[in-house]
């Protein structure tokens, strides 16, 4: 799945994205939503959430949730 | 009495009610206009994202969708011409998980034109399904309005046909309170864009800044305009057509090249969707998130009225809960760039004032309609109902928001307070949703597109369709002459911007008021 995807995704739930920039390494994008919810998409496809929207956006990426910690 | 913010000028005011003096000989220099005292509480529902024809475009005896021309339904490709048809809906009408979906490949060759979601003979989605959401931000909302023709929704859209979407809500419970008391026809949102930024329009009529941007973590997020400074500059590799995909932008950010703040930051005061810094003040958002919004300095109608003593509140839904228990989807899905008081270093937690004027609502607004039912609403409330009653697209229903809404007229109609009321039900922004009449030429931040507003009172005019034109800072208007406020500087540039146009003055709602 690439950023593009993932933002359509997320955004048809009406979650807004509010930021989008290449990650420090260069390897990937950072994505932010209005939820809180973090998305790190690597230029791989690979995909990571964290942040307080996680479920929600996980459930419209049809991702698994890891528990958080805080 | 509709009156220009202007004169609220200290000066000028003088002058005004001196020459008013001869027709009103109780009035004294600075009272509000002749009948206004009457209303002693004032009430503002702020729902979530529907354009004024997505829902009432066939109100009777509203400029509505029966009364637009031909040209005026139509939309227009990036490059101008006229498409053919519409784009499908990308990804789908409905939201993920609505079931039956209406899919991307159902909505393929729709005629260019407004279509209705709820249909027997179309789609058939019914009121209480949650639909696809559209982009609606801030530079787009210009671009689509095309310079009042409304032609462009689409082609700036992220979400194909979906902009020309309505309903018929002629069964709902809030076009029967619309029928019963005043449907503004003429009403536009306050500022261009999403609902952060209209939610500053309503409190504060003017643009957040973000001081120093270019040198901050935000700095990516500033915007990158075409030399119109009024368009986002478009890609390399944007599809040229609006059939061929979503636009793409060399950088659609949140921040204005000036480093306004347009598009949703994140308040820097729990609850906030960014976390505490490691380590740091817990009731705070990590100032080091590049969608972190510095904490905010310019007066809002909050400050006002409370220079001159006049209680008031900002009533959120699950405001507490969230707090306590952290957000929760569907229910309540708390949003929290829409409780636009926490983004304001007066109201920073800790201080009085939050503790007195940001107050909890409730689940499901038990609270608010508690204060309701008892009679203790202070003099000017604003209610923010919590995310799954709030009708925003993507994740909330109309049917729903519709319903919670009008139960909370009801409990209005029923309060002690209701003989001297007056409660103004309006949408924050469109949605993204097209509407064909042009908004009034503004300022550089709006108005935007045209929402609908219903304006709930015993003096309203009764079955009344008010076609005066309004923005969001009408509300602004009515609560500052009622009580005799500071003007916000904000609504006074609006004032002469509008007037250096031509425009009709934007009216204070008294436009459908009987108080004489």
């Amino acid at each position: 799945m690439d950023a593009d995807r993932i933002v359509a995704l997320v955004t048809a739930g009406g979650i807004e994205l509010t930021d989008r920039r290449r990650n420090v390494r260069n390897d990937g994008w950072s994505l932010s939503f209005a939820n809180g919810a973090t998305v790190e998409v690597g230029d791989d496809g690979n995909v990571r959430i964290g942040g307080k929207g996680t479920k929600a956006v996980a459930g419209l990426l049809d991702l698994p949730v890891a528990p958080r910690s805080t | 009495m509709t009156r220009s913010s202007g004169i609220a000028l200290f000066s000028s005011t003088f002058v005004l009610c001196a020459a008013a003096s001869a027709s009103a000989s109780a009035a004294q220099p600075g009272d509000p206009p002749d009948g206004m005292p009457k209303i002693e509480t004032v009430v503002v529902i702020f729902a979530e994202n529907r354009a004024f024809d997505n829902l009432y475009g066939h109100f009777p005896g509203a400029e509505g969708i029966d009364k637009a021309s031909k040209e005026s339904l139509e939309q227009r490709d990036r490059d101008g011409s006229v498409l053919s048809e519409l784009p499908p809906v990308w990804d789908g009408l409905t939201a993920k998980g609505v079931t039956p979906p209406v899919t991307q490949a159902m909505t393929e060759h729709l005629p260019n034109a407004p279509f209705t979601v709820n249909d027997a003979k179309g789609f058939n989605v019914p009121l209480n399904a949650t639909t696809h959401d559209l982009w609606h931000r801030y530079y787009q909302n210009q671009m689509q309005i095309n310079g009042g023709k409304n032609d462009m929704f689409v082609a700036w859209g992220d979400s194909g046909a979906m902009p020309m979407s309505n309903w018929d809500i002629s069964k709902g419970d809030m076009w029967a309170v619309a029928q019963k008391y005043v449907l503004a026809d003429h009403f536009f949102m306050g500022g261009f864009g999403g609902s952060f930024f209209n939610h500053q329009w309503l409190i504060c009529a003017c643009a957040p800044y973000y001081a120093n941007a270019d040198k901050s973590t935000a700095k990516p997020s500033i915007a990158v305009t075409d030399d119109s400074g009024t368009a986002l500059k478009l890609a390399d590799n944007s599809p040229k057509s609006a059939r061929d995909g979503i636009p793409k932008f060399v950088s659609d950010g949140n921040l204005t090249p000036d480093f306004y703040a347009v598009n949703t930051m994140q308040p820097p005061y729990q609850p906030s969707g960014n976390d505490p810094a490691p380590g740091g003040d817990p009731r705070l958002a990590d100032p080091a998130k590049p969608t972190t919004l510095p904490p905010q300095t310019e007066p809002t109608i909050g400050d006002m009225l409370s220079l001159k003593h006049v209680s008031w509140a900002w009533y959120s839904g699950a405001w507490q809960y969230t707090l306590e228990h952290g957000n929760h989807t569907p229910i309540p899905n708390f949003q929290y760039h829409h409780q636009p008081f926490n983004y304001y270093a007066n109201f920073a937690p800790g201080t009085e004032a939050r503790r007195e004027h940001l107050r909890d609502a409730g689940l499901g607004g038990v609270s608010f309609i508690q204060a309701i039912d008892d009679g203790v609403l202070p003099q000017v409330s604003f209610y923010k109902p919590q995310g799954n009653l709030n009708e925003h697209s993507g994740y909330a229903d109309i049917q729903a928001g519709d319903r919670h809404i009008a139960d909370v007229i009801a409990h209005l109609e029923k309060s002690p307070q209701w003989p001297h009321m007056l409660v103004v039900i309006t949408y924050d922004e469109n949605g993204g949703i097209w509407d064909h009449v042009a908004p009034p030429k503004g300022d550089r931040w709006g108005p935007g597109t045209r929402i609908p507003a219903i304006i709930v009172s015993p003096f309203a005019k009764h079955g009344y369709v008010d076609h005066t034109p309004y923005d969001t800072t009408s509300i602004l208007r009515f609560i500052t002459e009622r009580f005799e406020l500071p003007v916000l500087h904000g609504i006074v540039v609006r004032d002469r911007a509008v007037a250096a146009h031509g425009e009709p003055t934007l009216g204070d709602l008294t436009g459908g008021l009987e108080l004489n």
